[in-house]
């Protein structure tokens, strides 16, 4: 794939068109680990605030401010905590951590050691999603490779500073994305989320305070800490300062990964960035920010700017930046059913609004392929997805509740068609 | 191995004097700060729907029933993962949180099968309590159910119905937290998520897994179908099954008793009690207990007239051979009706069982009342050590009659053999029992039964020094009231 | 492991004991020192051991119980709740079929569906020569590549059901 926006001057692909840029030599010879080394030399606490002026939003999906997160940390420089990458990438339609790393692993490691310094952890984990085997394998090597430099261990560069870092594979469980879900896998666990409070920034992995942050964030703190908070605000918008990754599938000519100032608009991601649609067909439809997210149609799609607040005003939401977009030949209801057999599949069954749930929303379409189910279900279906949200750990349930109410509010006829066509009478 | 009621207690101390004020539906409540605030509720005596929360155990959060709204707050969350401040003001009657509770139940039920006739938790079942309050009478719920597999034997006595669970965990929290045995977890993902047993149940706490099941999943073997828990009545008394004298209910009808389940007491046995507690009263309604006097007649025993046993003990000297299952009311008669006689009592003490304490509650010491026995030994001016004793049984000579009170409950019957054969010098045995018949007490003359803890009234001394009380049950209010039957005999 | 399909019955366990290589149970040692504690080990040493033996079965869960002081109920239901730890035996090599939206959009579940039939088989189950278990999963993270499967550790591009069975047939 051509990544036509992926402009060099841009804080995360920068490094992307340098051939073998995964070796650490070839990385350094590009200008990489000098910002960690200046790093060394400035008060964590200024790191910290760098940050925070940068208006950095957390890029796992739920947006939340990463300085701010930060802040939340103990400041106490001694006590024993934790730096855990979230690498679980496992909302639908997302790839944007895969493409990162795996051309470019020592990004992130660079982006980890810098927050390391920050916040004083000594000791950080890669959670990956098992299912990326090579790409953990890749960030092995890279790990290795930071160690030999010193950049790694224990004394780091002489400045008295300790900080290991270790890959941790998942094995093929979506809630792990979840943070303390993702905890609870990395302690040895069912990769349950946990009842919050406690917070993990207070009381994490191990009952030890935990920072949890998204590769994307992660891997964006080098460019902000070398070009300045200022400089990383010329992109997007107020509340959405920088570039983001965005991942786009379906039924696009290029489909891949780009990286594009926050604000960018929907129209310009399809036509421009991903050579338009497959096919010369018409756009029916557009899930924003990974299945989880409620469906533009075309309409939406066309006007809307990926930018947390405006995808959010026309009732959706930016998420993980996963954009699945759908041609005038989809049916809806197939992609309500494909998505909410992932939420069911999902379901780590805990909470009950959600085990049970997530299991009923699913059944009106194992009813359909019997024939008994009725347009009437469709209520059924908006009615259960309503009682579901708000009531569980973690936003699971949510999830699979948002992106049902979503599409019946804009193809309701359509879903009331697809359940209905093929009832007995 | 933990120690959770010594901790308890030491934290409970300390909060006491840090009472805070809270509003509940605009009810004023008080609670300790910084205590759970969904058991401030219960305590409170306001109901709060809740299937995964227990006080025993850690926090779940998982069944969603206890969600509350606190002014100021948008998000709706679970009273059992909050604690008591100052000040706060919650309501768990808004309509959105009716609507969600009632939501919620509906997802309880939604894989839960309807078998109620035949489930033994019918009547105290937590699903069919709150059905009754926050249920949707038109079951929307037309799909297929998820099954699992019905009726495993568990071991240990219990049974587990996989399919009526409702995945609270509170089971598995047990094994793991209480037990630290880990025999059960929940396998799998989703509604898939089934409880899963191990090999099998292996540890001696495993009654209380049917306890705290809200629903039928887990049941007791011994008590499934035996009877419908509405026609029973529970007496609130205490375990003599060891030294730790834990409280618990023993469920009772005209017929007899039914079942053991532990009663919450803070400082002595907390939530919790252990199986073979559970079987102390299966000897008060036996078909072998002694029910009148009876004298043995070459080894058959036939009821007579105590009269006439009077008239064969008369111009005996009495000895007494006391067991440590007297209440202290019992002690202080007996004793008193020694006054000016010159009768030898001493004290039979049970041997130790298994280790001295298992951790948990069980302790090798199962007399149950050997503090109380040993004041009242020492205030009547009695020996109540093994030399006492054994001067007694060293002294024995046809002239004597000795009195041996039958310990209730014999865990070693060798042991307590070596004691019989020692009596065999004197001229006249009687045996005072309340428990059933046995072949051990083929050398006695005479036997006469005695109250069993379930059919009198009176106090215990555990190992900690702690009176805890004995309740007759049901039918044997009359008996209960004269105490006289141990020291009756000493002034023949 | 667990899904919706759950066709596979579990075959008697063996009864030889299990244990690490000495290779892997210096992997093993390597392994415990990058946590804080040996809990956290888990996932890992379950990875090792079934690179090892290929699946999950009762006599692996008995040795990494003993060998890492968890009890064996919690490693159940550690590999029952994750999808690529395998509680049923299992073919040389897993092909993992992506079935979720994008992968939908471009035939992966008439793939997944014709390559059960082709290899005369079912969800996990191995075909008769032992060389495949066939997998639905969710969304692999490789929706670029739509249809996507997994063979082994790879991401495999593929067009239709044609060039699946094509890409399965050269598998050793």
């Amino acid at each position: 794939m051509k990544n036509t926006a992926n402009n060099k001057d841009y804080a995360l692909l920068s490094y992307h068109h340098i051939p073998g840029v995964h070796n650490i030599d070839i990385f350094e010879r590009a200008g990489g680990y000098e910002t960690m080394k200046e790093c060394f030399n400035k008060e964590p606490e200024a790191i910290k605030e760098e940050v925070k002026l940068s208006g950095l939003r957390g890029r796992g999906g739920a947006g939340f401010a990463t300085g701010v997160k930060w802040g939340f940390f103990t400041k106490d420089r001694n006590a024993k905590k934790y730096l855990l990458c979230n690498a679980d990438e496992s909302e639908p339609g997302t790839f944007k951590d895969r493409y990162l790393v795996e051309k470019n692993p020592h990004i992130l490691i660079e982006g980890m050691i810098i927050s390391a310094w920050a916040l004083a952890t000594q000791k950080g984990y890669i959670y990956i999603r098992g299912e990326f085997y090579q790409q953990a394998m890749i960030l092995e090597r890279a790990i290795k490779e930071a160690y030999a430099k010193g950049y790694l261990g224990k004394n780091i560069l002489g400045k008295g500073f300790d900080f290991d870092l270790y890959v941790h594979r998942g094995a093929g469980a979506y809630i792990c994305g979840e943070e303390t879900g993702m905890i609870s896998s990395l302690e040895g666990k069912k990769g349950q989320p946990k009842l919050k409070p406690p917070f993990p920034a207070i009381k994490g992995y191990r009952g030890l305070p935990t920072m949890v942050n998204n590769v994307e964030s992660l891997a964006a703190i080098p460019w902000i800490m070398r070009h300045g908070a200022a400089a990383y605000k010329q992109w997007g918008t107020e509340k959405s300062p920088g570039t983001k990754l965005f991942s786009i599938s379906g039924d696009v000519n290029k489909p891949g990964v780009i990286e594009v100032p926050l604000s960018t608009s929907l129209k310009d991601i399809i036509e421009i960035h991903c050579g338009g649609m497959r096919n010369g067909n018409k756009l029916k439809a557009v899930i924003p920010g990974g299945s989880s997210a409620p469906i533009f149609n075309a309409e939406d799609s066309y006007i809307v700017k990926m930018d947390y607040e405006d995808v959010a005003a026309k009732g959706s939401m930016l998420g993980s930046g996963a954009i699945i977009v759908l041609d005038e030949t989809r049916n809806m209801g197939d992609v309500l059913k494909w998505t909410l057999e992932f939420y069911h599949h999902e379901s780590c069954g805990q909470c009950t609004p959600c085990r049970e749930g997530t299991g009923w929303l699913e059944s009106v379409f194992k009813r359909r392929e019997k024939g008994q189910a009725h347009k009437s279900d469709i209520d059924l279906l908006d009615k259960t997805a309503s009682s579901m949200r708000g009531q569980t750990i973690c936003a699971l349930a949510d999830a699979a509740a948002m992106p049902t109410q979503g599409m019946i509010k804009v193809f309701r006829e359509e879903l009331e068609t697809y359940v209905s066509a093929s009832t007995k009478k | 191995m933990t120690e959770p009621i010594k901790t308890e207690v030491a934290k409970t101390e300390a909060a006491k004097a840090d009472l805070v004020n809270l509003k509940w539906n605009g009810v004023d409540i008080q609670a300790e700060k910084g205590s759970n605030l969904l058991k401030a509720a219960l305590d409170n005596g306001i109901e709060v729907a809740h299937y995964c929360y227990h006080a025993g155990l850690s926090i779940a959060g998982v069944c969603r029933m206890c969600m509350v709204e606190q002014d100021g707050n948008p998000r709706a969350f679970p009273s059992c993962n909050a604690t008591c401040g100052e000040g706060m003001v919650i309501r768990n009657d808004t309509p959105k949180i009716k609507a969600a509770v009632e939501a919620t139940l509906q997802f309880h039920l939604l894989n839960h099968p309807l078998d109620c006739p035949v489930c033994d938790q019918a009547g105290e079942c937590g699903l069919q309590d709150y059905y009754m309050k926050h249920g949707v009478y038109d079951s929307q719920m037309i799909d297929k159910k998820v099954h699992k597999p019905k009726v495993q034997d568990i071991g240990k006595n219990v049974m587990l119905d996989a399919e009526r669970c409702i995945l609270c965990s509170r089971c598995a929290r047990f094994t793991e937290e209480v037990t630290h045995t880990h025999e059960l977890g929940i396998l799998n993902r989703g509604d898939h998520a089934e409880i899963t047993v191990n090999e099998e149940l292996k540890n001696d706490y495993a009654q209380n897994l049917v306890d705290i099941c809200p629903v039928g999943a887990l049941t007791s073997k011994d008590f499934r179908f035996k009877q419908r828990v509405w026609f029973l009545k529970d007496v609130h008394t205490t375990c003599i099954g060891c030294e730790t004298g834990c409280s618990v209910k023993v469920s009772q009808n005209k017929n007899g008793a039914y079942r053991v389940k532990p009663v919450y007491d803070h400082d002595v046995n907390g939530h919790w009690m252990c199986d073979d507690g559970r079987n102390i009263y299966k000897h008060v309604s036996s078909p072998t207990r002694l029910s009148s006097a009876s004298e043995n007649i070459n080894g058959l025993f036939v009821p007579v007239d105590e009269l006439s046993i009077q008239s064969k003990v008369k111009g005996l000297k009495p000895k007494y051979i006391l067991s440590t299952g007297l209440t202290v009311e019992e002690y202080a008669q007996f004793f008193s009706s020694l006054k000016g006689s010159k009768v030898e009592v001493g004290l039979y003490t049970l041997p130790n069982l298994g280790a001295d304490f298992d951790g948990i509650l069980k302790r090798g010491d199962k007399n149950a009342n050997l503090r109380g026995a040993k004041a009242a030994f020492a205030a009547a001016g009695f020996d109540s050590t093994q030399e006492g004793l054994d001067k007694i049984l060293n002294s024995l000579s046809s002239n004597d009659v000795v009195y041996v009170v039958i310990p209730e409950i014999l865990y070693n019957e060798d042991h307590f053999n070596t004691l019989i054969k020692k009596t065999e010098k004197a001229g006249m045995k009687l045996a005072l029992t309340p428990g059933e018949t046995l072949s051990t007490l083929r050398t006695f003359n005479y036997l006469l039964p005695v109250p069993s803890f379930l059919e009198k009234n009176g106090n215990i001394i555990n190992h900690q020094g702690l009176s805890r009380p004995l309740r007759a049950g049901l039918n044997y209010g009359e008996t209960s009231k004269d105490i006289s039957y141990y020291g009756k005999w000493v002034n023949v | 492991m667990k899904s919706p399909e759950k066709s596979t019955e579990k075959t008697p366990t063996t009864n030889e004991p299990f244990a690490f290589s000495a290779a892997n149970l210096e992997t093993y040692k390597e392994l415990l020192t990058r946590y804080d504690d040996v809990e956290s080990a888990l996932l890992p040493v379950l990875h090792l051991a079934q690179e090892q033996t290929g699946w999950l079965a009762e006599n692996v869960i008995t040795y990494i119980s003993n060998l890492m002081s968890i009890p064996e109920i919690k490693i159940k239901e550690v590999i029952s709740f994750y999808d690529m730890f395998y509680d049923v035996p299992v073919g040389r090599n897993i092909v993992q079929v992506c079935t979720n939206i994008s992968c939908s959009m471009f035939g992966g579940r008439e793939i997944y569906q014709g390559l059960l039939k082709h290899f005369d088989t079912g969800y996990l189950t191995p075909t008769r020569d032992g060389r495949i278990s066939l997998q639905k999963m969710e969304c692999l993270g490789a929706c670029e590549l739509a249809p996507c499967m997994r063979v082994n550790d790879d991401f495999v591009a593929i067009t239709d059901l044609t060039s699946a069975i094509h890409k399965l047939e050269e598998l050793p």
